[in-house]
């Protein structure tokens, strides 16, 4: 009796293990005569790290759905999906199983972070999917197929990004330090991951080039709380600067805040973002500096900017944030490389791969690299102003 | 490679903070251990519950972020009252998880290593749930305690919410070592402890003694959850791992199923910690901690003080 029970049993739980598997399998879409072309996006979509990507996953399902709707691309419909991979390299590797055998997927926006290109980079060359990130920055990321560091590297093709890397806001930063700041030493902290620690050892790099001593680096547990350790040997300089991402640099700052450290405090593009302030419970976050090596879209900014912030405004009832305008970008060179007819795989790496200067570009003048790198732009600095984040201008600007 | 000097008192100092915090959750690992020989990995996931509760009841008592921080004796009262609504509450959870986890595998009389899987599923439920329903986005806690630096030793920023977090936390272990070691029911667990089949023959209640003991751990743990969030001011859901981890080992490095092993782990591995930083730097820390903790496991294989819970003096 037992026997027949768990039998039973068992077959009860396939039939509604198949059930499930049938119910995401496609549905043929037989309504519209359409080709469908899939592009993926691979990146923090939830989690602590979501608000450095979220815009931009956003931003590219503005461009899509626009393209989509308008019907600006003949007999194509885009399907865009999002791969959540809440900003780790080993999610990133699962995730890439699921859209690099389907030869539907003719285009990869992101990874939104260096670590997560860093894993999955080998894999996008093999299949040849072409890669567009709108936020990986670190500087070594042309060369991992390659295994080499830095310099150009002609195996690699798939990769690309529309935003400079950390070299670029590593030199911003370094004037801002020494020309206005007038900072002579400078403390360093980071939380040992691809982009972090990179960005945190090439800023000092280019720091000590132009006179500034390190006065210690030390390295933090992104998974901790407990910071006392580091702010002991930090809070004696009188500047900090910080390479991680935004929910730690708050942390950090708001712990030297109450530890009596009354320096500096700065940190890149993986702080710029509101979690930063909340992190560092509001006050802790006041006056500290953050570069990013792009443009923030408000309503107010001149020309294809502004619109794009209403739109984005009008079409999610939020503000654009931190690489929206990247991950604009980013959609709109495979909406103009669909325009053009290249609707495979090979077809759109070989389009993108060809292109250096893109005529679309609202985050910038978007110019390729041989290697895939965008091509040096101006660095802004935001300064947090009453728990708001406030341009304060290019650093060629303010340095002037 | 850095160096200590100039720093070892305010790395101390943070090293006692913390280790207090470690020491207050090893209890209920002890405890537990000492009565059950389990490891309750789920033990970090109450401790959470217990950040959570405390957070929940600033809210219930119109304590919203951004307001000034509190003084006097309302300032003692709310402290007070959070910390104790969050002992009862992890408390709470800690009896129920014992009921619904652990104690149908022990009528069965299923292996120890079944409860022992069971408990690390129960500690990945407990933190998937939480993510469910709260999302797996950091919450920002109002601060209560101003940290204020009342004076200097050393060196060292001698900080109200240190003292705080040192003093209840010595306060609470003193209490608990009473109490196991002079009240009745204390007497219970020690006996149980000792041997559990001989206690039920005198007529002790095992279910009642084993649903105390994990009252007992979720009180402290609870206690532990207020005051990490008055001094972190954060809560998540995954927010009890890692000092669930480190309490573990503070556990096992005092001597596991020992409670004032528990309060000496806690404190030597907070330490261990901040001096292994300051000299290796942050990303060495817990290399440093664990590299010590493997030679004193390898010199006193039971811990510090390496004494049983029921061979605690009364």
């Amino acid at each position: 009796m037992r026997k027949r029970f768990s039998l039973v049993a068992v077959s009860l739980v396939l039939a509604l293990v198949g059930a499930a598997c049938q119910q995401t399998a496609e549905q043929p879409d037989v309504a519209e005569k359409k080709t469908t072309v899939k592009i993926a996006f691979v990146g923090a979509q939830t989690g602590p790290l979501n608000p450095l990507v979220i815009h931009a996953i956003r931003a590219a399902e503005l461009a899509f759905d626009a393209a989509n709707e308008s019907g600006e691309v003949k007999g194509i419909n885009i399907e865009y999906k999002v791969f959540d991979s809440q900003g780790s390299g080993d999610q990133a590797t699962t995730l890439k199983d699921k859209f690099i055998p389907d030869e539907k997927f003719i285009g990869l926006i992101g990874p939104a972070f260096s670590g997560e290109t860093r894993a999955i980079l080998p894999s996008l060359q093999e299949a040849g999917l072409v890669m567009i990130s709108p936020s990986a920055t670190n500087t070594k990321l042309p060369s991992i197929v390659c295994g080499g560091e830095g310099g150009d590297c002609p195996a690699q093709t798939v990769f690309h990004r529309v935003v400079p890397d950390d070299d670029v806001q590593g030199k911003g930063v370094a004037d801002y330090v020494t020309k206005v700041l007038k900072l002579t030493k400078l403390a360093y902290a980071h939380d040992n991951s691809d982009y972090g620690k990179a960005v945190a050892e090439g800023t000092r790099d280019l720091l000590k080039a132009a006179g500034v001593t390190e006065v210690v680096t030390v390295a933090i547990d992104p998974a901790s709380q407990d910071y006392s350790a580091a702010v002991n040997q930090l809070k004696g300089a009188p500047g900090v600067f910080y390479g991680g991402y935004a929910p730690e640099a708050g942390r950090l700052a708001k712990q030297l805040t109450d530890g009596g450290f009354n320096g500096k405090y700065l940190s890149g593009d993986g702080s710029l973002d509101q979690a930063f302030v909340s992190g560092a419970g509001g006050a802790g976050a006041e006056g500290a500096f953050l570069t990013c090596a792009c443009k923030l879209a408000t309503a107010d900014s001149p020309g294809e900017l502004g619109q794009f912030a209403k739109d984005y405004k009008a079409k999610f009832k939020l503000d654009p944030g931190v690489y929206a305008g990247e991950g604009y970008d980013a959609a709109r060179i495979f909406i103009e490389g669909l325009k053009k007819g290249h609707t495979t795989r090979k077809a759109m790496h070989d389009y993108v791969e060809s292109l250096t200067t893109v005529p679309a570009g609202i985050s910038k003048t978007i110019e390729f690299l041989p290697n895939g790198n965008q091509k040096p732009t101006e660095v802004f600095v935001h300064e947090i102003k009453g728990g708001k984040i406030v341009v304060l201008g290019t650093v060629e600007e303010l340095t002037k | 490679m850095g160096c200590l000097t100039g720093q070892f008192w305010p790395q101390t100092i943070d090293g006692l903070t913390l280790g207090a915090i470690y020491a207050l959750i090893a209890l209920g690992y002890t405890l537990v251990y000492g009565v059950l020989r389990l490891i309750n990995f789920a033990h970090s996931e109450i401790f959470m519950i217990g950040v959570f509760a405390s957070l929940f009841s600033m809210h219930a008592l119109g304590i919203e972020l951004g307001d000034p921080a509190k003084t006097g004796l309302f300032l003692a009262g709310t402290i007070l009252l959070v910390m104790i609504v969050s002992m009862v509450v992890s408390g709470t959870a800690a009896v129920a998880l014992e009921r619904i986890a652990y104690r149908p595998l022990r009528r069965r009389g299923a292996p120890r290593l079944a409860a022992l899987i069971t408990a690390i599923g129960a500690s990945l439920f407990l933190q998937e749930l939480f993510a469910l329903r709260y999302s797996r986005d950091y919450f920002p806690f109002p601060r209560v305690l101003e940290k204020k630096v009342l004076f200097v030793f050393g060196g060292a920023d001698i900080r109200a919410d240190k003292v705080l977090v040192v003093a209840s936390a010595l306060v609470l272990m003193v209490i608990l070592d009473r109490f196991v070691a002079k009240s009745r029911v204390g007497r219970g667990i020690r006996a149980v402890a000792q041997n559990p089949e001989t206690a039920a023959l005198m007529g002790v209640n095992l279910d009642r003694v084993v649903s105390l003991t994990f009252f007992l751990g979720g009180l402290l743990a609870g206690a532990g959850g207020t005051l990490f969030g008055i001094f972190f001011e954060q809560a998540r859901y995954n927010i009890g791992f890692l000092p669930g981890i480190k309490a573990f080992t503070a556990a096992v490095l005092g001597g596991i199923g020992n409670i004032r092993g528990a309060l000496l782990g806690g404190f030597t591995l907070g330490l261990l910690e901040n001096y292994g930083s300051a000299v290796f730097g942050g990303q060495w820390k817990d290399v440093f901690a664990f590299a010590v903790l493997v030679l004193v496991l390898m010199f006193r294989p039971t811990g510090i003080l390496g004494e049983q819970l029921g061979r605690t003096r009364a």
